[in-house]
């Protein structure tokens, strides 16, 4: 009867419950030793560990569990002054734990899932490119609309962070207006939009509707139905029957196709009773057109989707090379590595002090943007390797922007690709939109820069500050008697503030040559000689950014998986989850393989499961 | 106009959308007077301003020195001393759903709604409920032409704060329409301009029924492709829906307005061409078209101003009623030092460290927001409406979720009232609550004396007592 009961006992607990290691072994650790400082009600660091309570929930809440086995591993944590400690078979216990639940999320040991993006309003970039390709209209007329917020690795392409507010649905109507408008002012370009007209063998219905058909099939990106066309044509023969011109009864029914929810969302058609299936053609040549274009698929792109040949292995990369080649896809320069890498917020967010920084003018900050762009751009286009980001022996300036770095011979408005001479400046950390961008109106800051290695180049951010850190002048002129540095060492002599300062202001400090504005300086703003010499935990020593650059190349796996990580992201438009780790780690592997190629990698993500198939379930 | 007098503001939607002759949105003009012979001032629309400033204040010059009515202006709320007798400034208040999470992102994104934001780096972005800005726009703004108006100066922040894991969305909306939606701020004076007072004059008509027919079109397709779509997809769509149905509202509003022909009287007319022309001459731009299309970039002070007379001038025109404004996103680097004395940006001198040189200047920015909201003030007082001024039939709230910016201190949040003394409210007082009272009691007050109701809001169950 005691085994019966146990028996049923057993069948009675859901089935990921009863082998679970982690929880039975980890769980009851992490719940004695850790939940109080980095549970529920409080997170020190951050850091928190009560959903922690089964294998299942390890992996979905991966993001500290590798800082956890190296702190709880090291002796780091809990703190010597905690009463209560754990021993140390039981911290090898969890640690041992943890490791193989990232030795799980590495392989993909676990059911594996696409993944599922909520339908995704086109952003502001994304409509602008998608109306300049539907019919010709280049005047950006998406300007004015509210910019858009971001959501998951930081890209602004995520569904779940991309609203629909009735002040943008104004802006879309006033926008579809203007821009069927300018196709009706212009008599050559409105002869080409309607392209069919009624004549003795044509009723005006049917010409219409070859006009709205083709229309309504770019507009929407896939084959249209019957039921789409019926309200479109209706309500042109209202606007024909109430007395108006041909042309003039079309232009309703060709604005709603501005507004149209199949214009302005990217839907994606569920699969009833399956789990999780291949995307079909069409929504296959709309992922990659914008992923690689930020824009809608072409002609040649549809044709193939609707002949079905587009998903076919060997067009698919024919199609996606094609695409890296054309013009358009500098979109991925603009708007991934200037959303990863920060750059885009030269254009607008960095404001240099003008008074103190008089050549920083709206041309030099222009060339800034335009030299990181053209330089990923390039990157793409010639293939180059990935770890050109991070040192390169050439960078892109004209006159202006090579008189700012010092560089001598360059004529001309125009960015053109240079050798360097200075093995400092090259690679995206040396770019002086980078530098700006990442500098404060009146000074550099040694902590934000190294913020950016570490969280935006390695992805792998500190934990916040505390809220009572205080900050530092934001001025570095003259702060009684001691440089700026000294003033920084003085604040992180704080116990509370050192532990993660001492990893992120050497990055920083290395960089110090570089001013606010990206110029090098060998003095600093008080005439005092520029102090670069940086040590990080371990001992290991630099003083330039080269040397840092070779120190960030020597072992570069934590900035190839993040390089791989926000270019995944930004092309599945969706949070990256758990289920995505093993994805990465094979891209890397890819990347690899073929001498870290940038468009491997593009293709690698092209070619991925959860870029080719969508689920049911998140 | 016979309807003027049986007050047809107050007529349900469905009939003034149908109504011959209706005369929606009208402003109440001491020109009509005659006409309004059955009313009295207490039968005036009540409008709600939300002002937000970032980033906290340097705590120990915010507090008016003695309470009640005999209260002493405290060094940054000095530029008030002209308005003593229009305010309410209240002391202990705070929004306990915003004691949680992060600094700044969880005090910003719940400070109108009482609730706590999920935290969340992208996907599921939710508020917890929705802004009490909102709870008015759908309780006495759809007697307006826009139920409300959402204005700011900073660009929404995107990306993500790594430090935190919030979106930094988050910082840069107050406004929620629905606990799932967030409201932008209108950054663009020229956009927010036009779309308060362009004139549709010409051709207006036969333009808004040919837009109404292309939105009927995408309300009937929408609801066709939402039926097939999982929930997620179907609630973005959902969103889609709503706003439609609210343009097309809209059109129908100024539709009507038209119809009654624009009535807007000389007064308000001639203040609309004024703040054209110095929209015009701030953004500096050689045309319309390039005002609209253009990043706002000029004069903080003269953007504020600008977006301050926006409002006011939406209120006097009854445009709308409900409006909130934010001064500048949190966490914003905003650089202050076009103003004497300060070197630095407004989030990083709220991290004073209690550093003397650091809190003057922290003093300065909080002094010079409050300058700016007298400038308001100032504007509604000299507009004669009923009995009073503007003011009188408004309330315009002056605030921020943190207090000591240096920490990040949510409790006893810095919060001003002005106006609305027509309205019921009983200014000229400091008044000091118990440490703990819920903020969310001042805006279920606020919601009530404007004419809506909320007998539950965030933390609170009733409204503030003595303030009405």
């Amino acid at each position: 009867m005691k085994q019966f009961v146990i028996f049923v006992a057993l069948f009675a607990l859901p089935l990921v419950g009863w082998s679970d290691d982690f929880a039975n072994k980890a769980t009851p650790l992490l719940s004695k030793y850790c939940c109080e400082c980095h549970g529920e009600k409080t997170q020190k660091g951050g850091v928190e560990v009560h959903q922690l309570n089964s294998a299942d929930a390890a992996l979905r809440h991966h993001r500290f569990l590798e800082n956890i086995a190296k702190q709880v591993e090291s002796g780091d944590m809990p703190p010597d002054d905690e009463d209560l400690l754990p021993t140390d078979a039981e911290r090898k216990l969890l640690a041992d734990e943890i490791k193989s639940t990232l030795k799980k999320l590495e392989t993909g040991d676990f059911p594996r899932n696409p993944g599922r993006a909520t339908v995704r309003r086109l952003n502001r970039n994304e409509y602008n490119n998608t109306v300049r390709d539907l019919f010709g209209v280049d005047f950006l007329p998406g300007r004015d609309f509210p910019s858009d917020g971001a959501g998951g690795e930081g890209f602004d392409n995520v569904g779940d962070a991309l609203f629909v507010q009735p002040s943008l649905t104004e802006k879309y109507l006033a926008a579809s207006k203007k821009i069927i408008g300018s196709i009706y002012d212009d008599p050559q370009r409105l002869a080409s939009v309607i392209f069919a007209k009624p004549n003795e063998k044509m009723p005006p219905d049917k010409a219409a509707r070859t006009v709205l058909l083709t229309h309504a099939s770019l507009a929407f990106r896939r084959r249209v139905t019957d039921e789409d066309l019926a309200p479109l044509l209706a309500l042109f023969g209202k606007k024909l029957a109430a007395g108006a011109s041909y042309e003039e009864a079309l232009r309703p029914s060709l604005q709603s196709l501005l507004l149209h929810p199949s214009f302005l969302f990217r839907i994606e058609a569920d699969q009833p009773g399956r789990s999780e299936w291949k995307v079909d053609d069409f929504e296959l040549a709309t992922r990659l057109s914008y992923f690689l274009w930020a824009s809608m698929p072409d002609r040649r792109l549809l044709k193939l989707a609707d002949e079905g040949k587009l998903s076919a292995p060997a067009t698919l990369r024919t199609e996606a090379l094609r695409m890296i080649n054309d013009p358009r896809s500098e979109t991925l320069s603009r708007h991934f590595a200037g959303q990863w890498l920060g750059f885009e917020d030269v254009r607008d967010i960095a404001q240099p002090d003008a008074k103190r920084f008089p050549t920083f003018t709206q041309s030099l900050r222009v060339s800034m943007y335009r030299e990181s762009v053209e330089f990923f751009n390039y990157l793409v286009r010639a293939n180059r390797p990935a770890r050109e980001l991070i040192q390169s022996d050439y960078t892109f300036v004209n006159a202006e922007l090579a008189q700012h770095y010092g560089i001598a011979g360059v004529e001309g408005t125009q960015l053109q690709r240079i050798a360097l001479a200075d093995a400092n400046r090259g690679g995206v950390i040396g770019q002086a939109a980078i530098l700006t961008a990442t500098s404060m109106p009146l000074r550099t800051s040694p902590v934000k820069r190294g913020k950016w290695i570490l969280d935006t180049l390695l992805g792998t951010p500190p934990p916040p500050p505390p809220p009572d850190a205080g900050v530092l002048p934001g001025d570095d002129k003259s702060t009684a008697g001691l440089s700026f540095r000294e003033t920084l060492e003085v604040h992180r002599t704080k116990a509370s503030c050192a532990g993660c300062h001492e990893k992120i202001d050497p990055l920083g400090f290395g960089l110090e040559n570089f001013d606010a504005i990206g110029r090098w300086r060998t003095k600093d703003a008080n005439g005092k000689p520029v102090d670069s010499l940086a040590t990080l935990p371990g001992d290991i020593t630099f003083s330039s950014p080269k040397e840092l650059k070779d120190l960030l190349l020597s072992s570069d796996e934590l900035f190839m998986r993040n390089l791989a990580r926000k270019m995944l992201a930004y092309a599945l438009g969706r949070p990256l989850e758990y289920y995505d780790e093993p994805v990465v780690t094979d891209l890397v592997a890819k990347l690899r393989k073929d001498n870290l190629k940038m468009q491997t990698l593009i293709l690698s993500i092209i070619e991925s499961p959860p870029f080719q198939n969508r689920s049911a379930k998140r | 106009m016979a309807n003027i007098q049986t007050q047809n503001w107050l007529l349900p939607r469905r009939s003034f959308l149908r109504g011959a002759g209706a005369t929606l949105a009208l402003p109440f003009l001491d020109a009509m007077r005659p006409l309004m012979a059955a009313s009295t001032s207490s039968s005036l629309p009540v409008r709600l301003a939300l002002l937000y400033m970032p980033n906290g204040v340097r705590q120990d010059r915010w507090t008016p020195a003695g309470d009640g009515s005999g209260f002493k202006l405290s060094p940054i709320l000095s530029p008030l001393e002209k308005h003593r007798q229009d305010l309410l400034i209240l002391t202990g208040l705070q929004n306990k759903a915003s004691f949680s999470g992060d600094g700044h992102y969880v005090k910003t994104g719940g400070w109108l709604t009482g609730t706590t934001i999920t935290k969340t780096t992208g996907s599921d972005i939710a508020a917890g409920g929705v802004s009490m800005d909102q709870l008015a726009a759908q309780q006495i703004g759809q007697r307006t032409k826009l139920p409300s108006l959402e204005l700011g100066t900073e660009a929404v922040a995107t990306g993500i704060d790594t430090n935190v894991n919030y979106t930094r969305l988050y910082a840069s909306h107050i406004s929620w329409k629905t606990s799932t939606v967030p409201l932008p701020c209108e950054i663009n004076p020229r956009v927010a301009f036009d779309r308060l007072f362009r004139t549709r004059s010409k051709g207006g008509e036969k333009q808004a029924t040919d837009d109404k027919s292309v939105l009927d079109l995408i309300l009937v397709d929408t609801k066709r492709l939402q039926s097939k779509l999982g929930d997620a997809d179907k609630n973005k769509l959902e969103q889609y829906l709503e706003s439609v149905r609210e343009v097309e509202r809209r059109i129908e509003a100024e539709a009507n307005l038209l119809g009654a022909g624009e009535n807007l009287p000389p007064e308000i007319l001639k203040q609309m061409d004024a703040l054209d022309k110095r929209i015009s001459k701030a953004m500096g731009k050689a045309s319309r078209e390039e005002e609209l299309n253009s990043m706002p970039r000029f004069d903080h002070g003269e953007h504020c101003r600008i977006m301050m007379d926006l409002m006011v001038l939406a209120f006097w025109s009854d445009s709308t009623r409900v409006s909130s404004f934010m001064f500048g996103n949190d966490v914003t680097g905003r650089n202050f030092s076009f103003l004497e004395g300060v070197n630095g940006g407004h989030h990083d001198l709220s991290h004073h460290s209690n550093n003397g040189s650091k809190l003057d200047q922290y003093e300065k920015i909080n002094r010079w927001h409050v300058e700016q909201y007298a400038y308001m003030l100032d504007r509604m007082k000299g507009i004669k409406e009923g009995e009073g001024n503007l003011l009188d039939n408004s309330m315009v709230a002056f605030g921020s979720p943190i207090r000591d910016g240096n920490s990040h201190d949510p409790k006893n949040v810095p919060i001003v009232v002005a106006g609305g003394g027509k309205a019921g409210l009983k200014t000229g007082k400091h008044i000091v609550y118990e440490p703990g009272t819920p903020l969310c009691s001042l805006w279920i007050s606020m919601l009530e004396t404007a004419g809506g109701k909320a007998s539950n809001f965030g933390d609170a169950t009733d409204g503030l007592r003595g303030i009405s």
